[in-house]
């Protein structure tokens, strides 16, 4: 195996400028989304006191939970020791912090009050997961650039492993506390499940994994590297494996609620008559972004062809998200049971509305967005990428 | 470090010298008369009302925060640190006799604050003006 | 302000002002004739609770009840804020058993939990229990991330989704923050009972100290059956109901 030589993009093409550009506007647009609903306040939103995490949320915990599973690659270098993604580790951290990132700002621009973070930063009730996921999101990014710079620096790479397994750990970690901040709702017959946590943490196995299978592809298309079959084939069937392993936990999590008598409101109401909720679930998140990804992947006609994987990793994104729409929204609009044993005729119940609005959809995109535009920029500042993964250099069993 | 310090000093210094600066502009209705009778507002044992008034200036951010929890978390009612008090002396009255929120452009509260340049938070959702019935 | 107790005084101060808190400190304030002295801290001696009894309680006691609050709040005319959106601190409710087709009415507010889910899963303590029991949401700390109202069995809580003015002096509100039922500590603390308990002339709502053997409320439930909404969850809520 030849050695791996990382080396920075260009990035002075035309395309390089249009792909900044472009990202660009959608934050323009989402900054411009965010001060119309700050300046009015939520009622401009679809929000409401029953609905109180609306899409930003989608936005935001799809983005937190992929920028953990986007670590994968990196550790199952380091801590599995699997050679032929050593290359890819650098790239693999920068793609989970810009994605922490873009998640993270989707988040506290949902605040009713961003403009006290500071709060956030020095009040914490230890009892509250969600102040826990605080410390988290920060130690995961003091982690992981902990462990780039390990990379990057020769004198420093015997430590990589160590840093390594810290970071796969602190994001099992982080992804159980995400899934957590709905476990602990025990009210809400909707997230009343152990599976929560460990759901989530499949999940995020997916969709960073397509993410970075995207941002992969794309970089080196667009900066005319080569990219050897060997890589992509196997980062392929890792993500058929996770997008099968995430449609086993659902159905576990599913089956599960079925069993629980005071559960099975919820459950009739997800995959049954819920209405855009269950189509969303069926259509949209079974079919669209489980069924179709696992054919393209596997299925003889499609299996390593490159756009087909790329179409995969997009319809396993959109997937995500509109799994992450059915479990926060969809397990809000139904009521929570006030009075077990009782009908409620007047004051409370009914499945509650929600039709979300362009700021938020700005918003949310506006976190991809900056997501994708911190790895085009610093892919161009630092040496991510190998100059090349070519087969021949990527693979040490490849035989030319 | 060192440096940090004598940033710190002299940030310090110049805002001991812009709460020095004893002209305020528009004292509110009540202040104003308070004053003009030539009572001694803020006034503090031990210290001339020139230096009560001073630390009343620099320090009344910490003794409304300070209150502020006592009040709210531990239910500690009454004494003379009170948002509503502060509203009732130093907001004036229009050419209609209506009240002038305090926190309005050139008001008590907001020619300061926009002159050193700190926001003014408590309004978002404290009253501005005396309550109705007063 | 009598005495300023020293150390909490510089626990609250920041790092610059430190150096005039302790010059501060200890000096008494002399201007006005008679200082307003301040009350001590509620302690855990006392537990503030309501007793609700749904076959005494008629609809338009409960009408009563949401005006009365809303009257002393100043909630629910919000103007941009729709359906969901407004401003609902107490409710009317009626509901139905599913076996015996029994009706009854009852009003809904924050129950004042005893093991409060709100104010475990705040992250920055802006949700908060009184020693007294009463459940608050201190709207300086608040920032807005509604995980107590995504928490709270009894959907209690509102967010305030617009602007607002010339709120009352005793109840602050604002855009961004969360607000529920606060017992109306306002007037709990000055020894009047909860504005919604008043407006009901019969003794359909009962309210007082849940500890105290000679009150009305505590000798009630030792007499009659009552049940908290959603036992289950071992809340041990402030607010108890009769008769459903
Ligand atoms: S009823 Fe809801 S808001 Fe009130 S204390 Fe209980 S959990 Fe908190
Ligand atoms: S909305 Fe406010 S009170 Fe509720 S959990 Fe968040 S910070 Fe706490």
């Amino acid at each position: 195996m030849s050695i791996i030589r990382y080396e920075q993009t260009q990035g002075k093409s035309l395309g390089f400028y249009a792909l900044i550009a472009g990202l660009g506007a959608f934050i323009l647009a989402a900054l411009a989304g965010v001060y119309y609903m700050e300046h009015n306040g939520h009622h401009v939103t679809g929000m409401s006191n029953r609905i109180v995490w609306g899409l930003p949320h989608v936005f935001a915990l799809f983005l937190i939970v992929a920028a953990s599973g986007a670590l994968n690659v990196a550790s199952i270098a380091s801590v599995f020791q699997k050679k032929i993604y050593k290359p890819l580790s650098r790239l693999s951290g920068l793609v989970a912090l810009a994605l922490l990132a873009g998640g993270l700002m989707v988040l506290v621009l949902d605040l009713g009050r961003p403009d006290r973070l500071i709060v956030a930063m020095t009040e914490y009730n230890f009892n509250s997961i969600f102040a826990w996921n605080i410390i988290l999101y920060n130690g995961f990014f003091a982690i992981v650039a902990v462990y780039l710079w390990m990379m990057f620096e020769r004198r420093m790479n015997k430590y990589s492993r160590t840093v390594g397994v810290a970071a796969f750990t602190w994001r099992l970690i982080l992804t159980t506390g995400t899934g957590s901040i709905f476990g602990f709702l025990v009210a809400r017959q909707a997230y009343d499940a152990v599976m929560m946590a460990p759901m989530f943490v499949i999940m995020s196995f997916a969709f960073g994994l397509a993410f970075f299978i995207l941002i992969l592809m794309a970089s080196y298309k667009w900066t005319e590297r080569q990219l050897g079959d060997a890589i992509v084939n196997r980062l392929s069937n890792l993500l058929g494996v996770f997008v099968a392993a995430v449609l086993y936990f659902v159905a576990v999590y599913h089956v599960g609620n079925l069993y629980l008598v005071e559960n099975s409101g919820v459950e009739n109401f997800i995959l049954v008559d819920g209405g855009i909720y269950t189509q969303l679930f069926w259509y949209g998140q079974i079919i669209l972004g489980s069924l179709v990804p696992l054919a393209l992947l596997y299925s003889p006609a499609t299996r390593g062809n490159r756009t087909m994987l790329g179409l995969a990793s997009v319809l396993i994104i959109v997937g995500g998200l509109v799994q992450l729409y059915v479990i926060i929204i969809g397990g809000q609009a139904y009521p929570m049971e006030l009075f077990p044993g009782k009908e409620i005729l007047e004051g409370y119940g009914g499945i509650a509305a929600y039709t979300p609005t362009l700021a938020e959809l700005m918003l949310g995109l506006g976190g991809i967005a900056v997501s994708l535009i911190a790895v085009t920029y610093l892919v161009k500042f630092l040496p991510f990428l190998p100059e090349s993964l070519a087969d021949d250099v990527a693979d040490p069993h490849h035989k030319g | 470090m060192s440096r940090l310090l004598i940033v710190f000093l002299s940030v310090m210094l110049s805002s001991v010298v812009a709460q020095a600066d004893h002209h305020i502009p528009n004292l509110g209705e009540k202040a104003t008369e308070f004053k003009d009778e030539g009572k001694e507002a803020h006034k503090r044992d031990g210290m001339s009302h020139a230096a009560s008034l001073i630390l009343q200036r620099k320090m009344h951010p910490e003794l409304l925060s300070h209150k502020r929890d006592k009040t709210l978390r531990q239910g500690v009612r009454g004494g003379v640190v009170q948002l509503s008090k502060c509203v009732e002396c130093h907001t004036s009255v229009d050419k209609d006799g209506e009240f002038i929120p305090v926190n309005a452009p050139d008001q008590f509260c907001s020619t300061c604050h926009k002159k050193v340049g700190t926001s003014l938070d408590c309004f978002s959702c404290h009253r501005t003006t005396p309550a109705e019935e007063m | 302000m009598k005495e300023l107790n020293r150390r909490d005084f510089i626990k609250t101060t920041t790092a610059t002002t430190a150096g005039v808190a302790t010059i501060a400190s200890g000096i008494t304030l002399t201007t006005y004739a008679a200082l307003p002295k301040e009350s001590n801290p509620v302690t855990n001696e006392k537990r503030w609770g309501m007793l609700i009894d749904t076959n005494k309680l008629t609809e338009s006691n409960i009408d009563d009840m949401v005006n009365a609050c809303q009257e002393e709040h100043g909630w629910g005319n919000e103007t941009h804020s729709t359906g969901d959106q407004q401003a609902g601190w107490i409710k009317k409710i009626k509901v139905k058993d599913k076996a015996t087709e029994r009706i009854s009415n009852l009003a809904l507010m924050c129950q004042h939990c005893e093991e409060p889910p709100c104010v475990d899963v705040c992250p920055t303590n802006a949700s908060m229990k009184r020693e007294d029991g009463i459940v608050l949401v201190d709207k300086h700390l608040c920032i807005g991330c509604r995980y107590c109202m995504m928490a709270c069995p009894y959907d209690a809580r509102s967010f305030v989704h617009e602007s607002l003015t010339n709120q009352k002096t005793h109840m602050p509100r604002g855009k961004g923050t969360v607000e529920a039922c606060t017992m109306c500590v306002h007037k709990v603390d000055k020894g009047e009972a909860p504005a919604c308990v008043a407006s009901v002339s019969s003794d359909a709502v009962i309210f007082g100290d849940l500890y105290d053997p000679t009150s009305k409320i505590n000798q009630t439930l030792k007499k009659v059956q009552s049940t908290q909404i959603r036992a289950d969850l071992n809340l041990n809520t402030g607010v108890r109901y009769s008769g459903i």
